[in-house]
């Protein structure tokens, strides 16, 4: 755990000294990564840990994002909003999640895409969010220094977050939930509040992401903060990377990061995103459902297996 | 009185629609316990491959089921042999792998389907297209009355299988317990394949049938996805009737909706999503299996 | 109820889907006990735990827990209260080790243990149920005996009053069946009242102070074990009209 501990705060130094010897363009790779890391290691915490998947979160982010930008124009210092969109996000969490998390595995899954796809077409039809035109921050609120700095605290914080959640009691009581809620419940584990909890946690982290990047980005639009696209790559980057582990989620998002680069830039990929994410779940879920950290796990097995392979007894 | 009648009118004619469409979804998860999200692309494709048959050879839509239907059934065992059968198959319920799995498999579907025909919104006109005949005192659409029509005697001939063959008969033993029907010789494997090709062409058709009445993207499909899922959570999985009962509560329930209040249909979609939810929350047998129940009891009342 | 009883059942129900699992259930457990539960198949003893644990909510009747009525309480609130079962069917947290397993009914037991505290009573539930051996190994890889011994385990880290044992013998050969007994007689020593369904008659009754008989849904004899074997409903229910 002490390791764990020198590694972050060594990446957040790092990170929070690049300004000064990378270029702009690079400062926003990293600050789309970083992004990125905390939506994927934000979800994984419900998803991964407790096993319970939701592809709904864009919902969340646009509260997150709705919440900066509303308040900010209203005169409230920008950095002021976070702790209110956090609050409500989490309080949307626990009114999708009561009744919701009733429902096992699948039904669940179906149920938040449900949900955020009502959340979306409401958002879009109502008037004081801007409608589909979307909405500005106000004038004078921009300063990239401070959003990237913000931004890539954040991330560290989430998955040093993750990391002493996966080691804690609380972390035990997810995994046993995702393994066999029943069995959880037989020994005691109250499952519903664990995951209101961890789902409300979650939220939270992701709604911080949608208002931070609302300051940077400046102009939010219904279908760019609670689009279905965003709900799928939240999901996908930690099942790609490794569900239910602390480094998937971050192997995921920089994968993903990297892919975003290199589609934009070439017309032809650009639309082929659909093919690519696609294809990316199916030999997931088809040749290694634990992702990329379970393949190298698994590889990793091999070579020491063959190099531990017991000599045969001469008698 | 005569709006009632309208509303009634409606909601029967869009029913025999969602009923085909949601029994694609019923027999695949019914059989195998998987819950099929490429369905909504497949909707998408048979839509498309409609318009391909109509715009290149001229074909009528509803002859081109005769294509469709045989072509998509191919497709899905093929889906079925090659990917799903690859799955490790989960104790008990439906497993997040096979979700996810078919999740990418409509991803793929989607850019198969920007790639060959654009993301432009395509449309079907026929020389009926904007006709109409009057019902019970009721304006409708010709292509509305064609495709309940067509929806109608595809149920009617997949009640008969499921009653008179023996595929039929494999269905339901597999439906209702894995294990008992491997046991009394069922071929489960073979089964399974002939339930995702079935199912898939029930989807297909319905997107087909569907082409006729709607303007499509590749988009297209995911809210007729959430319609159907919330269909057979209403309605159990086990029957035809079970689910043309829950087809006909949702398409009332629309048709009640727009009719009475002035909400945008968009409005009218997260009504359904609503509806969705609410409905796997508080009828996790689903409505059917509630209903059962109920009359269990009444009936138990009546013989005591 | 009985004064000295720590759990107590009136009339409990259960019905599924048109078939009557339990059709008014009467019994009543005192402190300290080792009580025993038999019947043939299908006579609902799996059914009767999952009602007094809150796995299952009973259509009516009443069970009480140190005077408490919990029968609508839900699974993890009664195991708060101290009343656990183990599962017929073993239910491991397989890519759990047999240590974490454990430690989970410790966390969230009763006992709710947390740190150095859990990690020490876990140890001792190891080597009570002897699977010290194998603490760091994955529980998907035992074998059935130790993962009958996980369940027992698990449920004893959680700190009950009463622990109900679901057929804890099945699959075990007659040497296991004897250290099974012993480890059920050195729960009772350490105070716990041990309820077990089993159907390995002779274990049951060598073990238990006091047996109940289930048949269809119904208790058709209640007392020591010397009694109710010879009890004529219980013997025709194991072996037929012709053998009484």
């Amino acid at each position: 755990m002490k390791t764990r501990g020198v590694f972050a705060a060594a990446a957040l130094v790092l990170l929070l000294a690049a300004p000064r010897f990378l270029e702009r363009g690079t400062l926003n790779d990293i600050w789309n990564v970083a992004f990125a890391v905390i939506l994927a290691s934000a979800w994984n915490l419900l998803g991964g840990f407790a096993g319970q998947v939701s592809i709904g979160y864009s919902a969340f982010i646009g509260i997150g994002a709705y919440t900066t930008v509303l308040l900010s124009l209203a005169g409230w210092h920008p950095y002021a909003t976070l702790p209110v969109s956090a609050f409500l996000s989490a309080a949307f969490s626990v009114i999708v999640g009561l009744p919701t998390f009733r429902l096992r595995g699948p039904y669940f899954t179906i149920a938040t895409i449900g949900v955020s796809e009502a959340v979306r077409v409401v958002a879009a039809g109502v008037a004081f969010t801007g409608g589909s035109s979307g909405l500005r921050m106000p004038a004078g609120s921009f300063d990239f220094q401070r959003d990237y700095s913000a931004m890539v605290v954040l991330a560290v914080l989430v998955v040093a977050l993750a990391a002493w959640i996966q080691a804690s009691p609380f972390g035990q009581a997810l995994r046993a939930i995702r393994q066999d809620i029943d069995a959880a419940e037989a020994l005691g584990v109250h499952s519903t509040k664990y995951k209101v909890l961890v789902h409300a946690l979650s939220a939270a982290l992701v709604a911080l992401a949608g208002s931070l990047f609302a300051i940077n980005f400046q102009y939010i639009s219904p279908n760019s903060v609670f689009d279905f696209r965003l709900s799928l790559s939240i999901v996908l980057m930690p099942i790609v990377g490794g569900l239910g582990t602390v480094a998937g989620p971050v192997l995921g998002a920089l994968l993903f990061g990297y892919l975003q680069i290199k589609l934009l830039s070439s017309p032809a990929l650009r639309d082929s995103y659909l093919f690519l994410y696609g294809g990316m779940l199916i030999a997931v879920m088809l040749f290694e459902p634990r992702g990329l950290l379970g393949l190298y796990r698994r590889v990793r097995g091999r070579i020491t297996r063959s190099f531990s392979r017991p000599v045969p007894d001469a008698g | 009185m005569n709006e009632i009648i309208t509303v009634l009118v409606n909601s029967l004619l869009a029913a025999g629609l969602y009923a085909t469409m949601s029994y694609g979804l019923a027999v695949i998860y019914g059989v195998m316990r998987i819950i099929n999200l490429a369905h909504a692309g497949i909707l998408m494709l048979g839509a498309y491959a409609t318009l391909t048959l109509n715009s290149r050879l001229g074909m009528d839509p509803f002859l081109s089921l005769v294509v469709v239907i045989p072509v998509f059934f191919g497709f899905g065992v093929l889906l079925y042999l090659t990917m799903i059968r690859r799955l490790p198959r989960s104790s008990g319920g439906p497993s997040i792998e096979s979700l996810l799995l078919l999740f990418g498999v409509w991803l793929v579907l989607q850019n198969l389907a920007y790639a060959i025909w654009t993301g432009d919104t395509q449309s079907i006109l026929t020389r009926y297209t904007m006709k109409s005949v009057v019902l019970l005192g009721v304006r409708v659409g010709i292509p509305t009355v064609a495709v309940f029509s067509v929806s109608a005697l595809s149920l009617v001939v997949l009640q008969l299988v499921l009653r008179r063959t023996y595929l039929g008969r494999a269905i339901r033993a597999v439906t209702q317990n894995r294990d008992a029907a491997m046991i009394a010789g069922v071929n489960a494997d073979r089964i399974s394949a002939a339930a995702f090709g079935i199912g898939t062409a029930f989807a297909a058709s319905a997107g087909s049938m569907l082409a006729t009445m709607y303007a499509f993207t590749p988009d297209f499909g995911r809210s007729f996805l959430l319609k159907s899922f919330c269909i057979i959570v209403l309605a159990g999985m086990e029957s035809v009737a079970g689910v043309a009962a829950g087809a006909f509560v949702l398409a009332l329930l629309e048709n009640f909706v727009g009719g009475y209040t002035t909400l945008p249909t968009s409005f009218q979609d997260a009504l359904s999503f609503t509806l969705l939810v609410l409905a796997l929350v508080a009828f996790p047998q689903g409505l059917v299996g509630a209903f059962s129940r109920a009359t269990q009891r009444w009936r138990r009342l009546g013989r005591a | 109820m009985p004064a000295d009883a720590i759990l107590g059942v009136e009339g409990l129900i259960k019905r599924y889907e048109g078939l009557l699992a339990l059709s008014g259930v009467t019994f009543s457990v005192a402190r300290g006990e080792i009580f025993g539960v038999i019947g043939p198949n299908g006579a609902g003893k799996t059914t009767l735990f999952s009602c007094l644990v809150g796995s299952v909510q009973p259509n009516s009747g009443i069970v009480r827990f140190r005077g408490e009525r919990i029968e609508r309480l839900p699974n993890h609130a009664i195991v708060a209260r101290g009343l656990v079962r183990t599962h017929q069917i073993v239910r491991p947290f397989r890519d759990m080790t047999v240590r974490e397993n454990v430690s989970v009914g410790a966390h969230f037991g009763r006992a709710r243990l947390r740190g150095a505290e859990a990690g020490r009573r876990v140890g001792e539930i190891l080597e009570k149920t002897g699977l010290v051996r194998k603490a760091e190994v994955l529980a998907g890889t035992l074998t059935i005996g130790e993962l009958k011994r996980l369940e027992i385990a698990r449920a004893l880290a959680t700190g009950p009053e009463v622990l109900c044992l679901d057929e804890v013998m099945g699959g075990l050969n007659p040497s296991e069946i004897v250290d099974a007994m012993k480890l059920i007689r050195s729960i009772r020593e350490s105070g716990v009242t041990v309820l077990m369904i089993e159907h390995h008659v002779h274990a049951v009754v060598g073990v238990s102070d006091r047996i109940l008989v289930l048949n269809f849904g119904l208790k058709i004899a209640e007392g020591k074990p010397m009694e109710v074997v010879r009890h004529p409903e219980v013997i025709s229910a194991y072996l037929g009209e012709e053998a009484v």
